[in-house]
């Protein structure tokens, strides 16, 4: 079990805050799948470009795959951006939020070669705000905000009630 | 874009194939110009039923987008108030899409609205309506129109199974699909648009889409962003590899290599040579010649770009090229 | 932070068994950022009022406003007019497609299902019409754009099946089977509209009302000159990979995919350009005349194409007698196709004046011209009933007072008609339907004047066969 933070108390506050602000957009991306009426993942996989690209686009052809992983990325996305906002279960919605950007970033990776031939905004070279965003994540991972300020405070706390758990 | 005279066609060739078999030429007046398919078939019969049905295509296209038709779509965008939304069909949001796009990709050097106001339009794309934030904005595909024709004429001949062809409009937006048997590419020239026989360089292309734009001798262009008149270059072509089958656009809407390759010639009149060196820098596939203005106009001044870091000689590294 | 580990380890029991207590400061900062979820909950409820009104604002066509109940709609045929229909239904507000329903199932059943989806409808596919009527609990109104020896059927299949109809025209191939139409609408009392679209055409709706109604500018109509010039076409194809089997296409009447494709062009399945095209205008003779035809001339035949893939003839001249309200006139309609030049119009020439129309705006933007004799129409142009003449170049005079050459006439003042339709083509007749369906028009189609027109041009292929001239009574035209 991971140390509780020994940093400063500013960085953490920061952290916090980087925490909060990446759950909000989770959840509000959650959100807005849930609420838009049949959302799917289709479109979006149909044009995966990269090493997965076909793994990505033969999803797109299984209605049912198709359907499971629609339903694990709206649902996912609410409930990592929930509980980052919160700082419940901090550690665990780190992960997953960094498994979904890396699927993401996967599928449309910004390495040249890769990038299709018409012209758009912007210019990325390997790095996009996906991996920043992970990189963040990790960061939150890594330095347990739940525990500093949020509800992983507090059921730590309970949890920690019981001496023979406290001890682990 | 220009003020008034039409938009030149021509810039692109197609080298006189030899006698083959199984090679046919169709042709059909749509849009202000002449629209051709060649292809390589067994069955002449069919393929000239899928040319046709190619054309018919244009032909609805032509109903949708162009602004000379009281009842087309892009009419009624151009009779909106502040306020006030129409609903279009699939083939305009996807060529305001694209035109929306490439305004902001070249900073407005392509606008389809003449400086008249693109960005006051809010495309809906989920709900086909294109809103209208401010009045008088007027819009003329003419830019772009031609090239999404080709781009869906090749796809509907590819739906025949007819592959092996070579689509145009006014030669002008060309899209070459499959090459006939036992060649590497269709033989195309870059040719003055002011004087077809005067060839500035060969090519031999599949599965790309070719798009051309020029000026007359003397004649001006307006520059939608001043919206004065200004001499641009003599001539710019553009090239972009078509996507594979499996590639769809951008939220489902088709990326249309030949509409986009018509409206980057259109702004590559305008822009400056670093501007477009740096576009076709950060777009590997993305190709470019630019025929500057001052000059006696031969095949050694031609300026290309090919996703390099540097514009210069002809031999580009794609390997698509063959004197 | 040494205070929290303090904290902390006063909080670990010297006995066991006593739990500790969470300190304050804990509770606090462990809730620290629950208030952002709040804040998030706010924004987005702000987000989506802000969503909903502006989709309420979209939405708000007077149609919306005045509580437009949603009308089920099945298209039947989902071939190229098929297809045009329902671009133009894409375009009207309050509709809900159901069902799609094509033989055709891997080409245009499949591409219209998808494209209706993109459109955010959600439609049931169907090979077998029979089904879809049977299944589609939630249906209002069949569209039926199938060849024409499949319009009787279908259409009084639907009918009978508590829909109402809007038929495409030509109504049928045989008068049999348009009258079994008219039939089953009178016995249902369902909406059957022909597909007549002019009819609803606001320009030709202002020549009909305003321009021979009101103002009878052509004074009294003579003559009537039409015709459809479309140019040399092959015979339609389809896609290899997409024919349909035999099987199917034999069970729907059809011999081979060619036939399926070029229906238009066999007996017993289409009658062929006259129909085809004829149809529209030979309509709009019937309406502005105020009169069906009473007697009919007609010359045809396959000039051009294969006899082995065309049945019907490619080139037709027909002459028309008509009693009209104010006096006999005689009609003249052409229609080939091996030549495309000077497309399709329909003129009206009165001894006042003349009317050049088309419903392409763009090659006849609806020409009128006042005959010098007539009287001014000073009094229509302020009203806006017609523009305002285009300036016309005076004729010079010959000599020295010699009267100008008497075998020339003065150009007459050209005038247009100032409306114009912004709307795809069929997009007012299918309004006008829908409207009539919400109680709101009354349709500008009916069977029974679709009969009418129905009668009128299937006579002409019997008139070429009969090689003389034909009558029509009053009661050929009633049901």
């Amino acid at each position: 079990m991971m140390q509780a933070t020994t940093f400063e108390r500013a960085p953490m506050i920061a952290i916090t805050a980087l925490r909060v602000l990446v759950g909000w957009h989770f959840l509000y991306e959650g959100l807005a799948k849930l609420t838009a009426p049949s959302w799917t993942a289709a479109g979006y996989l149909k044009q995966a470009k990269g090493p997965l690209a076909e793994s990505f686009r033969w999803l797109a052809t299984r209605p049912d795959m198709l359907a499971t992983a629609d339903l694990m990325t709206m649902w996912g996305l609410t409930i990592v951006g929930a509980c980052l906002i919160l700082g419940l279960f901090t550690r665990l919605a780190s992960l997953a939020g960094i498994g979904f950007i890396l699927l993401f970033y996967l599928a449309a990776p910004p390495l040249i070669g890769y990038f299709y031939a018409i012209p758009s905004e912007g210019s990325y070279l390997i790095v996009n705000k996906n991996l920043v965003e992970a990189a963040a994540l990790v960061v939150i991972l890594l330095t347990g905000s739940g525990r500093f300020a949020g509800l992983d405070r507090i059921v730590h706390g309970l949890i920690s009630r019981r001496p023979r758990l406290a001890a682990a | 874009m220009r003020a008034d005279a039409p938009d030149l066609d021509g810039g692109i060739g197609i080298a006189e194939p030899r006698e083959r078999g199984d090679l046919w030429r169709f042709s059909h007046e749509a849009m202000h110009t002449v629209f051709e398919v060649y292809a390589s078939h067994p069955d002449e019969r069919y393929a000239a039923q899928a040319a046709q049905a190619a054309f018919a295509l244009v032909d609805r296209l032509e109903g949708d987008l162009s602004r000379f038709r009281s009842n087309s779509d892009i009419t009624r965008v151009n009779q909106l108030t502040a306020g006030e939304s129409a609903r279009v069909g699939e083939a305009a949001l996807e060529c305001l899409l694209i035109a929306r796009h490439l305004y902001d990709v070249t900073d407005g050097a392509f606008d389809v609205a003449i400086g008249t106001g693109l960005p006051s339009l809010e495309i809906d794309a989920d709900d086909f309506l294109i809103r209208a934030t401010a009045g008088g904005v007027r819009v003329d595909l003419g830019g772009i129109g031609k090239g999404y024709a080709v781009d869906l004429m090749a796809e509907l001949l590819e739906e025949w199974g007819v592959e092996r062809a070579f689509v145009h409009g006014g030669f002008s937006s060309a899209v070459a699909l499959e090459t006939p048997a036992a060649c590497d590419g269709w033989p195309l020239t870059l040719s003055d648009p002011r004087e077809p026989s005067r060839v500035f360089s060969r090519l031999s292309m599949r599965q790309t889409a070719l798009s051309a734009s020029g000026v007359r001798k003397g004649d001006h262009i307006l520059d939608p962003r001043t919206r004065t008149p200004v001499r641009g270059r003599l001539a710019a072509w553009v090239a972009l590899p078509r996507p594979g089958t499996a590639a769809s656009g951008h939220e489902g809407f088709r990326l249309a290599p030949a509409a986009v390759a018509d409206g980057l010639t259109t702004a590559f009149m305008l822009l400056g040579v670093d501007r477009i060196a740096a576009l076709c820098a950060r777009s590997p596939g993305l190709e470019a010649w630019i025929l500057p203005d001052g000059v006696s106009a031969c095949a050694a001044d031609l300026l290309h770009f090919n996703g390099r870091a540097t514009p210069g000689d002809d031999d580009g590294g794609r390997g698509r090229q063959a004197k | 932070m040494a205070d929290e580990d303090d904290k902390r380890n006063s909080r670990v029991p010297a006995v066991s068994g006593a739990p500790p207590k969470l300190g304050r400061r804990d509770l606090l900062m462990g809730l620290s950022t629950v208030p952002a979820l709040g804040l998030f909950g706010y924004a987005w409820n702000r987000q989506q009022q802000y969503r909903r009104g502006r989709e309420a604002a979209a939405a708000a066509t007077p149609a919306a406003a005045a509580g437009l109940q949603e009308i089920n709609v099945a298209l039947l045929g989902a071939g190229a007019q098929g297809q045009v229909l329902m671009e133009a239904m894409l375009r009207i507000p309050g509709l809900r497609f159901r069902a799609v329903c094509d033989i055709w199932t891997e080409y245009n059943l499949r591409r219209v299902v998808n494209t209706l989806k993109r459109f955010k409808q959600e439609p049931n596919g169907y090979a077998d019409y029979r089904e879809m009527l049977d299944k589609e609990k939630e249906l209002d109104a069949v569209i039926v754009a199938t060849p024409d020896f499949w319009h009787a059927r279908h259409a009084t299949d639907a009918l009978k099946a508590g829909k109402h109809v809007y038929c495409e025209k030509e109504m049928s191939n045989t008068l049999e089977g348009a009258r079994s139409m008219v039939l089953a609408q009178r016995e249902t009392g369902k909406l059957l509209q022909i597909g007549h679209q002019r009819r609803s055409n606001p320009r030709y709706i202002h020549c009909y009302q305003k321009l021979l109604g009101e103002a009878k500018l052509l004074g009294r109509i003579v003559t009537v000159n039409g015709q459809w010039n479309r140019a040399v076409a092959p015979d339609l194809g389809a896609p290899d990979r997409y024919a349909i089997p035999e099987a199917t296409l034999k069970q729907y009447g059809f011999k081979d995919m060619h036939q399926f494709r070029n229906w238009r062009w066999y007996k017993g399945l289409g009658g062929g350009p006259i129909v085809d095209l004829g149809s529209h205008q030979i309509d709009i003779y019937n309406w502005f005349l105020g009169a069906p035809p009473s007697g009919v001339m007609a010359s045809g035949g396959l000039l051009y194409y294969d006899p082995k893939t065309h049945e019907w003839h490619d080139t037709v001249m027909v002459m028309y007698d008509y009693d009209t309200p104010v006096g006999p006139a005689k009609a003249y309609y052409q229609t080939q196709t091996t030549n495309g030049s000077q497309g399709y119009y329909e003129s009206f020439m009165g001894d006042q004046g003349t009317l050049l129309i088309s419903e392409s705006e763009l090659n006849y933007a609806g020409q009128l011209y006042r005959d010098p004799n007539a009287p001014a129409w000073d009094e229509w142009i302020q009203k806006g009933y017609v523009s305002a003449p285009k300036e016309q170049e005076a004729k010079e005079q010959t000599g020295s007072g010699a009267i100008a050459d008497v075998r020339e006439s003065v150009a007459p003042d050209q005038h247009t008609v100032p409306v114009s339709l912004r709307d795809p083509y069929h997009q007012p007749h299918l309004q006008n339907f829908f409207d009539t369906i919400r109680g709101k028009a009354t349709l500008n189609c009916p069977a029974e004047i679709g009969y009418e027109s129905a009668v009128s041009v299937l006579k002409v292929n019997e008139a070429i066969e009969a090689k003389s001239r034909l009558s029509f009574k009053p009661e050929d035209f009633k049901v």
